[in-house]
């Protein structure tokens, strides 16, 4: 639709009909909010320019050195290890999150006084920033002075190392990232959950299907669009995780958490070899990008689907 | 029309972003020093390089708003209370933000690479000044120091203690040992490295205070769980960062006779993998797994010091002003239990070696407002501040001899067992042990990382560890030298 | 009869086993908060050799409250982060419109553009941003934090009201235009209505997202704007760690997300569901 005339199919648009403050539009309405992120897009191409050079905060000249950066990263053993780390975090994290974070909202589903007060209270992990989430986690896991620990002792369990072993690191870092960030994943298949039509389920009950039939042949594709968002915002996240991994232990024991963007920061910031860790996280934002995009293809046209269009 | 001046108006700002941002790459001067406007701005009369006035005035630089950042620190709580004081005094203005350590450096690196001149001052240890003033960051305070018109009656530079400023010293030259040269900052506090333990977990086990390393060994083995399943006999720091290396282990690194870099025609080649270096790692190890927590590898310096306020470490070794905090009376659950002694040495009579470390204040050579700034350090490391801090801040060690010969410091440090003790046993032997060189930051949290690896046996041999440290440490200062 | 009783005890159970595992969850979820509720009121002394059973005092919300600036880092942060979230409805909610309404080349491309700058690395951004922030003089400024957090709270809320803005249908528009208002009204008093809950549920999420950032401001920002994740962090340790005071210092950082929280709790669901509300 374009100003006040209704475009009949097959119509053809004669441009020249329309006022130029109408066909301007879009451009009117859009242009804040482009100025606002295009200001945002400089620090791409910066980034992508600066890794051709030899740039660090401590040379008073920097020059180009071409691929020499990339080179490098390409080379070396630990960029394939933070190349792992990222995708085993981003993955196992992602996938807890989605099990647990449906399995919960299809327990709420049933609409009782119990479910209608957890529906609030669950969203609160979400709000804790995942810097002082570590910290709680931290204290309440010490081998010493931890009443995990404590709890832990009752079933026999002493010195649990929690994030200080090579062996456990992952899997507590991943225990506090589901503990943050499952309630989002809650809300939006709730989300998904509430939206679903009532008549196909009131169909289905009448003829006596089982619940699990029910939910395989109606409720889980009706919420897969649901599901892709959740898995496309908690998958991006995952593989880019920074606050909670260096909180917890900057990356260690040894090398086992240093995943691509740990790894950048460190080069970056604490290292300050700028130019050497750009070529990583340019790498890291091209694995996104892609699998964003083949993710969020996927969700339009579910969506579009399960929308009958 | 407002169609095509819209479009013009976006076409104009997105170019402008643009070539702002190129510029923001500045063509080849990567450290640029112009910047427009930028945190701190300066009021009416703030001279540059001033001072040849004459006269000493308070008030040179009055109507100046400096800024500062700090560290999350008993010290920089003191002086957060005492600005406005200090405001009153000279009439300058300041502006300070707290970082917590862990993200402390980050931050600063990052705001002194900018070159815009924010902060005029910064708080810092040594080593970091190293990598600081080799990029040419920090200024050096000699200018101010020599000059007597910019030194307050009372400031009496002959009082600090000698060591604290001389760690601070250090002439730019990687390789070359602090004590002479550029005053990268002046002293606020210092810590050396002793030997904290609780007297009944010693007393109700008959054993004796270690003074040697094997009977360092032999305390762990009889000491472990003696509280309790949790409890275990001596805490270090085991994070991975820089600070695990430099109190005790760095220490007794030394006292087995190790170097971290040696010169080797001119250019720094790390001996970590020598033998006394191996030798010393492979008693540390095994210290750790006879007697160290199981979460070691998480540990910094505060979770040592509660292990032992709660009764589940027996021993700390660790800065000596670490768990001093948790002896005062009613602090902890084993207040009162603690006592303080010198670091195990390899046999009796051997010196007392130990690692060394200060917070200074530190100026910013791109400070727009040096007098001013100069004027906040002698303000904040003059004798009154120190006094102030120290008695009742908290602020250990004192950086001022005054402070440790005052009435008020020894009475405040009855109550803890054997602390001056150690300290003078171990002062005289006390200096910056790691090899001065600009890429500090690299080669300790990469030491940490494979002493982590190491104690977790991901390595065949200790050898193996310290040899692929070499490898990476060899790496990262490559471009050092070869005068 | 066998399926009937079977039938009969699956009515039973299910009940049971639904609640056993929700409660399983909120054990998980929601322990943690309280221990850290219960923490912020015991002192430094009790802290490790006591779990539910001890002396309740206030010394570290005074510490904390009363003897540090923690009141003006809370502020700032709401300053910064509410000032974002404001930006972000004022702009971004247009700009779901016209990539929900218009009709032009690239818009899957563009709309997929914003949605990613939310995945942008924060630690590759973060350095341009910074120098180009210093050469501008914005470094250090609310302007500087406001305009870059538009990178984590925008994406998401232009998708979600976008969605919104594609169900409803442009009859409604039309219809609303023929009934002689202009195009402004329409928007205003139509379509904002129909959007409330996507719109609300998202400027949530998107407070929260700016209310917990910590990278940015940690290099953005210096003395002038202080944030609360930085603040309490501070409490960790100068010269012994005070888990009390964190946990203070985190308990009331928590407070305005949830006292918005429980406000639009109704909308809360609903508006994340992209507008596919149907029969």
């Amino acid at each position: 639709m374009i100003g006040k005339k209704k475009i009949k199919e097959n119509e053809a648009v004669n441009y020249n009909e329309i006022p130029a403050h109408i066909r301007r539009r879009p451009y009117y309405i859009i242009a804040p909010g482009l100025i606002i992120l295009i200001g945002i897009m400089i620090p791409f191409v910066t980034a992508i320019f600066l890794s051709f050079t030899n740039y660090s905060f401590r040379l008073p000249k920097w020059s180009f050195v071409g691929l020499r950066n990339w080179i490098n990263m390409f080379t070396s053993k630990a960029f394939y290890h933070a190349l792992s780390v990222t995708l085993r975090y981003g993955i196992f994290a992602t996938a807890a999150e989605m099990l647990i974070g449906t399995g919960v909202a299809l327990l709420l589903k049933k609409d009782t006084k119990y479910s209608r007060i957890l529906k609030v209270l669950f969203t609160f992990p979400l709000m804790v920033a995942p810097a002082v989430a570590v910290l709680i986690w931290q204290l309440m896991t010490s081998n010493t002075v931890g009443v995990l620990e404590k709890f832990l002792n009752i079933f026999g369990i002493y010195n649990f190392p929690w994030a200080a072993s090579h062996s456990t690191a992952m899997f507590t870092a991943i225990v506090i990232d589901a503990w943050v960030n499952t309630p989002f994943v809650i809300l939006l298949v709730l989300a998904g959950i509430q939206s679903l039509p009532k008549s196909p389920f009131e169909a289905a009950a009448v003829d006596g299907a089982s619940s699990w039939f029910t939910f395989k042949t109606l409720t889980f594709p009706m919420l897969k669009p649901f599901m892709y968002i959740a898995l496309l915002f908690r998958l991006m996240a995952a593989l880019q995780e920074f606050g909670i991994i260096y909180a917890l232990t900057k990356g260690g024991p040894g090398d086992t958490l240093m995943n691509i963007s740990l790894t950048g920061y460190i080069n970056g910031f604490t290292y300050q070899k700028l130019a050497s860790a750009l070529p990583y996280l340019l790498v890291l934002w091209l694995l996104i990008n892609k699998t964003a995009k083949f993710l969020v293809t996927r969700q339009r046209y579910l969506a579009n689907q399960a929308a009958g269009k | 029309m407002k169609g095509k001046n819209l479009k013009r108006a976006f076409a104009i700002v997105i170019s402008a972003a643009m070539v702002t941002g190129l510029a923001a790459c500045g063509g080849g001067s990567g450290n640029s020093n112009n910047s427009s406007g930028s945190g701190s701005s300066s009021g009416s009369g703030s001279d540059q390089q001033t001072g040849s006035t004459g006269e000493f005035d308070w008030k040179a630089y009055e109507g100046t708003t400096i800024e500062i950042q700090m560290v999350q620190h008993t010290a920089s709580e003191a002086m957060v209370t005492k600005l406005e004081e200090f405001e009153e005094l000279t009439g300058i203005h300041v502006e300070y933000s707290i970082t917590p350590e862990s993200s402390y450096f980050d931050r600063v690196s990052t705001a002194l690479a900018s070159g815009s001149g924010s902060p005029d001052l910064f708080m810092s240890g040594a080593y970091q000044l190293w990598d600081y003033s080799s990029a040419g960051y920090v200024e050096d305070l000699n200018t101010y120091l020599d000059d007597a018109s910019m030194i307050s009656p009372d400031y009496d530079v002959a009082d600090f203690v000698q060591s604290a400023i001389n760690a601070l010293k250090w002439s730019g030259v990687p390789g070359e040992a602090v004590g002479t040269g550029q005053q990268m900052g002046i002293p606020l506090a210092f810590e050396v490295y002793t030997m904290a333990y609780n007297t009944r977990a010693f007393a109700e086990n008959g054993l004796e205070v270690p003074r040697t390393y094997d009977e360092l060994l032999a305390v762990c083995d009889k000491l472990q769980k003696w509280n309790g399943e949790n409890s275990y006999a001596v805490a270090v720091r085991g994070a991975r960062d820089w600070g695990t290396i430099h109190p005790a282990y760095m220490s007794m690194y030394a006292a087995f006779g190790a170097k971290d870099f040696v010169l080797e025609g001119g250019k720094l080649v790390s001996a970590v993998n020598s033998p006394e270096a191996v030798e010393m790692t492979e008693f540390f190890v095994d210290m750790i797994k006879r007697g160290g927590s199981s979460s070691w590898a998480k540990y910094t310096w505060y979770d040592c010091g509660v292990d032992l306020g709660t009764g589940n470490a027996a021993i700390v070794m660790d800065a000596d002003n670490n768990p001093v905090h948790q002896n005062w009376e009613g602090a902890s659950e084993e207040a009162g239990n603690i006592a303080f002694a010198p670091l195990p040495v390899a046999k009796e009579g051997d010196p007392q070696i130990s690692n060394y470390w200060t917070w200074s204040v530190a100026m910013n050579a791109s400070s727009k407002n040096k007098g001013a700034a100069w004027y906040y350090i002698m303000y904040f490391t003059g004798k009154d501040f120190a006094k102030y801090a120290t008695v009742e801040g908290n602020s250990l060690d004192p950086a001022r001899t005054s402070i440790w010969e005052s009435e008020e410091f020894q009475t405040l440090m009855k109550d803890q067992l054997g602390y001056i003790e150690a300290y003078e046993a171990t002062i005289d032997n006390t200096t910056i042990l790691f090899t001065p060189q600009p890429y500090f930051f690299e080669t300790t949290t990469e030491w940490a990382a494979t002493l982590q690896d190491i104690v977790a046996g991901k390595y065949s041999s200790a050898q193996e560890g310290m040899d692929q440290l070499k490898k990476k440490m060899d790496k990262a200062v490559e471009d050092i030298g070869g005068l | 009869m066998n399926q009937q009783k079977q039938k009969g005890m699956i009515t039973i159970l299910e009940p049971v086993g639904r609640n056993l595992g929700l409660t399983l969850f909120a054990m998980f979820a929601l322990f943690p908060l309280i221990w850290m509720v219960i923490c912020a009121f015991k002192s430094d002394a009790q802290m490790y050799n006591t779990v539910f059973r001890f002396t309740p005092t206030l010394e570290n919300f005074q510490a904390v409250l009363v003897g540090s600036d923690y009141f003006r880092a809370f502020f700032q942060n709401l300053l910064v982060a509410g000032g974002a979230v404001i930006v972000t409805v004022i702009a971004g909610v247009p700009c779901a419109y016209a990539l929900a309404r218009y009709n032009f080349k690239k818009k899957e491309d563009v709309a997929f553009q914003i949605l990613s700058f939310k995945f942008a690395p924060e630690i590759m951004v973060i350095l341009p941003i910074f120098l180009i922030f210093q050469k501008i003089g914005i470094y250090d400024t609310y302007f500087g934090l406001i305009w870059v957090y538009q990178l984590i709270t925008m994406p998401l809320l232009i998708w979600v009201v976008r969605g919104y803005f594609e169900d409803i249908s442009v009859e409604v528009e039309q219809a609303a235009q023929l009934d002689g208002y202009t195009w402004y009204e329409v928007f205003f008093k139509t379509l904002i209505p129909l959007i409330k809950p996507g719109l609300v549920a998202s400027a949530l999420l998107a407070f929260i997202f700016a209310w917990n950032s910590f990278t940015f401001p940690l290099i953005l920002s210096s003395s002038k704007v202080q944030t609360i994740t930085i603040t309490a962090l501070r409490y960790i340790a100068s010269d012994t760690v005070h888990y009390g005071q964190v946990a203070v210092a985190s308990t009331i950082a928590v407070l305005p997300e949830v006292i918005v929280a429980l406000f639009i709790q109704k909308h809360l669901v609903r508006g994340l569901s992209f507008g596919a509300v149907k029969g």
